[in-house]
């Protein structure tokens, strides 16, 4: 290169992008779906692995659904992110359930070691299943508590669900079959974050929630039992790529202090800590990690 | 801190994304001009193909991009990893272009210096490589530098099917509703396809024929 | 390769005939009919008509650029039909007015592509160049130059050479000096005449314009309306009674001196 010619400049931005690029291999990409209770988790794990490994670790999250969150840990640009067990068999093995929690772990974690380079970590101890929930006042009137006791009101009722809810194959229309529910219309489709306050404005009367959500004890909600066992487990896990398992164990070790440290209960306190204080998600992980003892 | 510092302090997220939406069109735009300029020679040379091939790219082209994303994801292969489904949606819409400058090209070079070259006993591929092609050049890299320009744009939705690339931070922005995430998907993105313009225009007036 | 030197029974020899050709254009109408005619070696043969009379189709036919659709053309007693059509055209010069040189190519390359494409090695093929570069009257700088650097005129000297580059025995030439001045065009003209005496090449040169045809012809064929009319040589093309001769003689006449014309042709 004697003379700087135009043509020369296209050294620079591939002398840049070589600068920036840290060796992969000390590096953990993390994951989280778009919305609270992911990121929480996905920001848990992330302290944890930071407070007990040399790994950097970065995060990716939002991302916007499990079809995202699959494909990008397939083809590795992340490398964990908190799953449902029920989710990862039935939106993506694509298999229906049978048995309780520990078979649909095993079935899972088997299928993904076995086809996907993936295996899953072990439970963080609670279960995100989706909630029928009704307004506490209609419960205790009614003297309902489990869905098949709902069932007889359904027809006076008005449902409202999320997107996802109705699409899936484990949601709305399995378990209106499974319970014979007959609402008096088509059940409203709104934005998740909406229904809590649509159920307490009597704009709705029964909304398909999740179990761990904060606002369940804060607006005295009532989750109809699942009598039937209709929906599938749902254990929260991380679903964790083989190679970077292999690479750094000290990640499965990290993970393997989570187990079984937050319960149903303790998730809504988290969920509701961020939704409903409007805390900021990294300092609630943190707080929790230090009330466990696991981060200094 | 204004979406310029986020990008310096986030630069290695940003570089890895940069670099995704990069694979994604590069691909995309090496297979449409592996197909597309082969096409565009093959209807430019046969006059009776030229308009169902040519109405058959812009019909693909008037699908809207989040929807043949969307159409693609069930089929099976494709749809398994969306690295493929967005490379096949990407190169589909760099399609057009590619072909359609391929048959204008080709069919600008004066019919004179055709004729003479048949005349003179250069064989059809001697004519192809030494004489149309050359003299095309300009006008299909004008094509190429189109197909680009659209594809780092297009790319940015591949997002919404788990491609990654730019477009992440856009999404994941959105949902955060965080601007500077947004920006910091957004600016990236629109520099690519500045750069890209610039630089093929560039080598384009180098290679226009005198 | 033939020098001026031919032997009377060569220079009767029938390089190209033509036996009952005709040719229409495909779901088209008959643009030629029953054509019969034959070209002697190294003569001059200038097919004269008005636009749509066929003489471009005649000349097409020759180096199949076009295919008869039926009778038979012959070259060289091969008929066409049953050359391979490379080997054919790469024997045959080809000049057309527009001359089609080839812009991304120097005029060495432009002059040397058929050549080059035949394997000849590099200095053989630089010195021919030059050689054609002389007889042309082109000087040897013109080499390294691009063609839009060229006036009209040095053009289609340049294609001229490239038609005779790989010393062709054939030349057909397809009203080369039309799109030039007239000028230039005298000048070509003379220096393509001198250029015969030379090389003696059996060549078909078309033209609509009579002055060019009685100048550079050894015999001139007239053609209308898609059949040939009459073969003369140019003397007795002037004295012709043949109406379509006689016709065209006077309407030439009828134009004002040559020097005073404005290029009406």
């Amino acid at each position: 290169m004697t003379t700087f010619r135009p043509q020369h400049l296209w050294l620079v931005p591939v002398l840049l992008l070589s600068s920036c690029l840290s060796s992969r291999s000390d590096r953990i990409v993390i994951g989280s779906k778009n919305f609270t209770e992911s990121l929480i988790l996905g920001e848990i794990m992330a302290q944890q692995i930071e407070a007990h490994s040399n790994l950097r670790v970065e995060r990716r999250f939002y991302l916007a659904g499990t079809y995202i969150c699959h494909q990008g840990i397939l083809a590795g640009r992340i490398d964990i992110y908190p799953e449902y067990t029920g989710t990862a068999l039935t939106a993506i093995l694509k298999k229906k359930t049978q048995g309780g929690e520990a078979e649909v772990y095993q079935q899972v974690k088997s299928e993904y070691e076995r086809r996907l380079g993936l295996t899953l970590g072990p439970g963080f101890g609670f279960n995100d299943t989706f909630a029928m929930e009704i307004r506490g006042d209609d419960a205790r009137r009614l003297h309902i508590r489990t869905l098949s006791e709902a069932a007889a009101y359904a027809p006076h009722w008005r449902a409202g669900f999320g997107y996802e809810f109705m699409e899936r194959p484990d949601g709305y229309r399995g378990l209106a079959a499974a319970y014979g529910l007959r609402f008096a219309a088509a059940p409203r489709i709104m934005d998740l974050g909406l229904l809590a306050r649509a159920l307490q404005d009597h704009q709705i009367d029964i909304a398909a929630g999740n179990t761990t959500d904060g606002l369940i004890p804060a607006l005295g909600l009532l989750v109809l039992q699942d009598d039937r066992h209709y929906f599938p487990p749902y254990e929260a896990v991380p679903v964790i790529r083989l190679e970077t398992l292999r690479g750094h164990p000290e990640v499965g070790e990290a993970l393997a202090a989570l187990k079984g440290k937050i319960s149903d209960a303790e998730m809504q306190r988290l969920n509701y800590a961020v939704d409903g204080e409007h805390r900021d998600a990294r300092q609630v992980a943190r707080d929790f990690l230090h009330s466990k003892g696991l981060v200094p | 801190m204004n979406a310029f510092q986020y990008m310096l302090q986030n630069r290695a997220e940003v570089v890895e994304l940069t670099l995704e939406h990069l694979w994604l069109v590069g691909v995309s735009t090496l297979f449409a001009v592996l197909v597309g300029i082969p096409v565009g020679i093959a209807i430019a040379h046969r006059p009776l193909l030229n308009k169902p091939v040519l109405a058959a790219a812009n019909i693909i082209q008037t699908i809207p991009s989040l929807a043949l994303f969307g159409f693609l994801l069930p089929v099976p292969w494709l749809g398994d990893r969306a690295e493929r489904l967005a490379i096949l949606a990407l190169t589909l819409y760099a399609l057009l272009p590619v072909i359609r400058n391929t048959f204008t090209g080709i069919r600008g070079v004066d019919p004179a210096v055709v004729e003479a070259g048949r005349g003179m006993g250069l064989t059809d591929r001697q004519l192809l490589f030494q004489v149309e092609l050359p003299l095309a050049l300009s006008v299909i890299l004008s094509g190429v530098r189109v197909a680009v320009v659209i594809s780092v744009g297009l790319a940015t939705i591949a997002a919404a099917v788990g491609a990654g690339g730019l477009g992440e931070f856009i999404f994941r922005g959105l949902a955060m509703v965080n601007n500077q995430l947004i920006l910091a998907g957004a600016i990236p993105a629109a520099l690519l396809a500045v750069l890209a313009d610039l630089s093929l225009g560039w080598v384009e007036k180098r290679l226009r024929p005198r | 390769m033939l020098g001026k030197h031919m032997t009377a029974a060569a220079a009767n020899e029938c390089v190209i005939e033509f036996r009952d050709v005709s040719y229409a254009v495909p779901d088209g109408p008959e643009v030629l009919a029953h054509l019969t005619l034959q070209v002697r070696r190294g003569e001059t043969l200038v097919l004269l008509g008005r636009s749509g009379s066929g003489k471009t189709t005649t000349l097409k036919l020759v180096n199949r650029l076009l295919t008869p659709s039926s009778g038979e053309v012959t070259v060289n007693r091969a008929p066409t039909r049953n050359t391979d059509v490379i080997r054919l055209r790469r024997s045959i010069g080809y000049v057309i007015q527009d001359v089609g040189l080839f812009p991304h190519y120097t005029v060495e390359r432009n002059i040397g592509l058929v050549p080059q494409i035949e394997g000849w090695q590099q200095d053989r093929i630089r010195a021919r160049v030059q050689e054609l570069l002389k007889l042309v009257g082109l000087e040897a700088a013109m080499a390294s130059r691009f063609p839009h650097q060229l006036s009209g005129g040095q053009r289609q000297r340049v294609g001229v050479a490239r038609a005779l580059a790989a010393d062709p025995a054939i030349l057909l030439m397809d009203e080369p000096f039309g799109a030039l001045d007239p000028l230039t065009r005298d000048q070509l003209q003379r220096e393509f005449l001198s250029l015969q005496q030379s090389l003696n090449k059996t060549v078909i040169f078309v033209t609509h314009d009579l002055r060019e045809a009685l100048l550079l012809a050894s015999r001139i064929a007239l053609m209308e309306a898609g059949r040939l009319v009459a073969v003369l040589a140019p003397q007795e093309f002037l004295e012709s009674s043949d109406p379509w001769a006689a016709a065209y003689v006077s309407a030439f006449e009828n134009m004002p001196d040559r020097a005073g014309n404005r290029g009406a042709s």
